[in-house]
């Protein structure tokens, strides 16, 4: 059992990795355009499908195909702003919210009609570490840190990069940054292109780890704003903290009870969190 | 909501009369089965945009949708209770439940988008604990309501009984919205959704207010749920709780405009029989496209006409010929 719960505990914290990285793609959008994107599993689940689709159809090397999907996901990205964000860019935050959401209708049946309910997925496989009892899947840790890795260079490119400050000067005040010469617009195409490409990262990441159906996004969405709202809506430090926190606990919740009780407790806790403390666990209290 | 009365009165009576009427013009069981579930939508978002109107934007009806549905079925098929108890008991939950979940949001103060995805979490916190019970409730293969056809066990062959029941809640919902219209409950919330600070330093009971208004719409969607479980006898966690159908029960009063009394009705109208039409000409074969042609059909009018369809369209009659309309 000890040994369980310690595998748990690793592997949520294995996966925390990738869920900081996803976690990261909603702050970043929900911080700079101010939206709150409802369907950005479902792009994992499209950029899963693309890598797929590279891989078996086209006969691309599998990292190509990775760099493909990453790429199309990030167009992806743009369209999702220049058709649905742009045109609501001042309309009432409910309706964003629920165009949003009827993009999850769109998508999960997109996806359904292009390549079938079944589950599918590129067999890879990845051999298992082990550490005395402890076994480690390195597709797993691959990922985590991949992931890392990946958030390290967001980070270097949020902080070294003309474009990265112009993004940060957004997010903190659209007035000034546009009497700075900055053009939001432009801002928000870069934020959604970024944000669509992280998708596709975390859907490289997955290919080891899961096969996909096309409702393979939901629980990820739903994982991602657990995440962000725990740490703190726009609050990119917190939310790679909570990634771990949540990771673990779910992890362990699922070694204990069942998968739905984890998510439940994940759900119960963003509740809380949004009633009690809505500034996320670093935040200052407003 | 100063109205061109006489109009308004013409209009009103004869939407209605049109309603009563159409079983009678049915030409197939098929579309008064499509009536019925017009009907039974408009109801429930009808109950949705009593709360919605007023800035309490719930993205969690389906919390209230699945207690209604499962309670009543779960207490007749495990213990042969009758379901005009059921109903009671499924109903009393759903507000005990609205009264907990409501009073927990306003007092720590979420309004606007923190409160519709809180409700969201809600909604899926509902949906999988159907699931995880999966022993007594059936899980994600959802559990069908024992047959027994009758009065005393609310289940009829003929489905026009449901399509008159469920216009007599519908009308039921109206009555109440125009009674809401009339009260001081009206003023006070707008007052409230104006600015919480200054109602409560006149004196306004803000987590009062909300609270009735959340009861009120949370009991009525149970009875929705309610009749939704009796009249299809089959209910599946995907379906009649969870992210899902709260959504698409708020689709279809945005749609249709939630601040018209009308409108929950015309936009569940245009919904369920989008949904059945692009069900029917895509067929089998193309599994999905429907849905998707939904999808964009939803996107392009939350895009172009966000007031809603009734909201539009006198908005647009209000200024072509002046007339005063809400």
């Amino acid at each position: 059992m000890l040994e369980e719960l310690l595998m748990a505990f690793i592997n949520g914290i294995l996966l925390g990795g990738v869920l900081a990285l996803l976690a990261f793609g909603l702050n970043l959008i929900f911080g700079v355009v101010k939206i709150i994107h409802m369907a950005y599993g479902q792009f994992v689940m499209l950029g899963f499908y693309f890598i797929y689709y590279f891989h078996t159809a086209w006969h691309m090397p599998l990292l190509v195909a990775m760099a493909g999907g990453i790429v199309v996901m990030g167009l992806l990205g743009m369209l999702v702003q220049l058709l649905i964000i742009n045109p609501l860019l001042n309309a009432p935050r409910l309706n964003q919210l629920l165009a949003l959401a009827s993009l999850i209708i769109v998508l999960e049946n997109l996806a359904q009609v292009l390549w079938g309910a079944d589950y599918r997925g590129i067999p890879i496989s990845m051999p298992i570490i082990q550490f005395g009892d402890i076994f480690i899947r390195s597709s797993y840790l691959l990922a985590f840190l991949g992931a890392i890795a990946t958030l390290g260079i967001l980070y270097l490119f949020l902080h070294k990069t003309y474009f990265g400050l112009a993004i940060r000067s957004v997010a903190q005040d659209v007035e000034i940054a546009k009497g700075m010469g900055i053009n939001p617009k432009v801002i928000y195409y870069i934020t959604l292109a970024a944000g669509g490409a992280l998708t596709g990262v975390v859907a490289a990441f997955f290919i080891p780890i899961y096969t996909v159906h096309p409702h393979f996004g939901a629980s990820f969405t739903l994982m991602a704003f657990v995440i962000v709202v725990f740490g703190g809506m726009g609050n990119l430090m917190g939310g790679f903290i909570s990634a771990f926190i949540i990771g673990v606990v779910t992890s362990i919740t699922a070694v204990l009870t069942s998968t739905e009780v984890a998510d439940i407790l994940a759900l119960v806790l963003f509740i809380l969190m949004m009633m009690v403390r809505p500034q996320g666990i670093l935040g200052a209290k407003a | 909501m100063k109205r061109n009365s006489t109009t308004s009165k013409i209009i009103t009576v004869g939407v209605l009369l049109i309603i009563a009427l159409a079983p009678l013009l049915a030409t197939s069981e098929y579309m008064v089965h499509i009536g019925t579930l017009i009907l039974l939508w408009a109801f429930v978002s009808t109950a949705w945009a009593y709360m919605a109107r007023f800035g309490l934007v719930s993205l969690g009806h389906g919390v209230f949708l699945g207690i209604g549905a499962y309670i009543p079925v779960m207490l007749f098929n495990y213990y042969g209770v009758s379901p005009w108890l059921g109903m009671l008991a499924g109903v009393g939950a759903a507000v005990l439940v609205a009264a907990i979940l409501g009073y927990s949001c306003f007092r720590f103060g979420l309004i606007g988008d923190y409160f519709a995805l809180v409700t969201l979490a809600m909604a899926e916190v509902v949906s999988l604990a159907i699931v995880a019970c999966r022993e007594v409730t059936g899980g994600s293969l959802g559990c069908t309501l024992k047959a027994s056809v009758g009065w005393a066990s609310f289940q009829f062959d003929d489905k026009r009984y449901f399509y008159y029941i469920i216009f007599v809640f519908l009308l039921l919902a109206l009555y109440i919205w125009r009674l809401i219209d009339k009260s001081r409950m009206r003023l006070a919330l707008t007052a409230i959704e104006e600015s919480e600070l200054a109602a409560s330093s006149m004196g306004v009971s803000i987590i009062r207010f909300k609270m009735g208004i959340t009861l009120l719409s949370a009991g009525l969607t149970a009875m929705g749920g309610v009749l939704y479980a009796q009249y299809i006898t089959y209910i599946n966690p995907g379906t009649i709780s969870g992210v899902g159908v709260s959504l698409s029960t708020c689709f279809k009063a945005i749609l249709g405009g939630m601040f018209n009394i009308f409108g929950p009705l015309a936009g569940s109208a245009i919904m369920v029989s989008l949904e059945e039409y692009f069900r029917i000409s895509f067929d089998t074969g193309f599994l999905g496209v429907s849905e998707i042609i939904f999808g964009v059909v939803l996107l392009v009018m939350i895009i172009f006409l966000p007031k809603g369809i009734v909201g539009s369209v006198s908005e647009w009659l209000n200024k072509r010929f002046g007339v005063a309309r809400s």
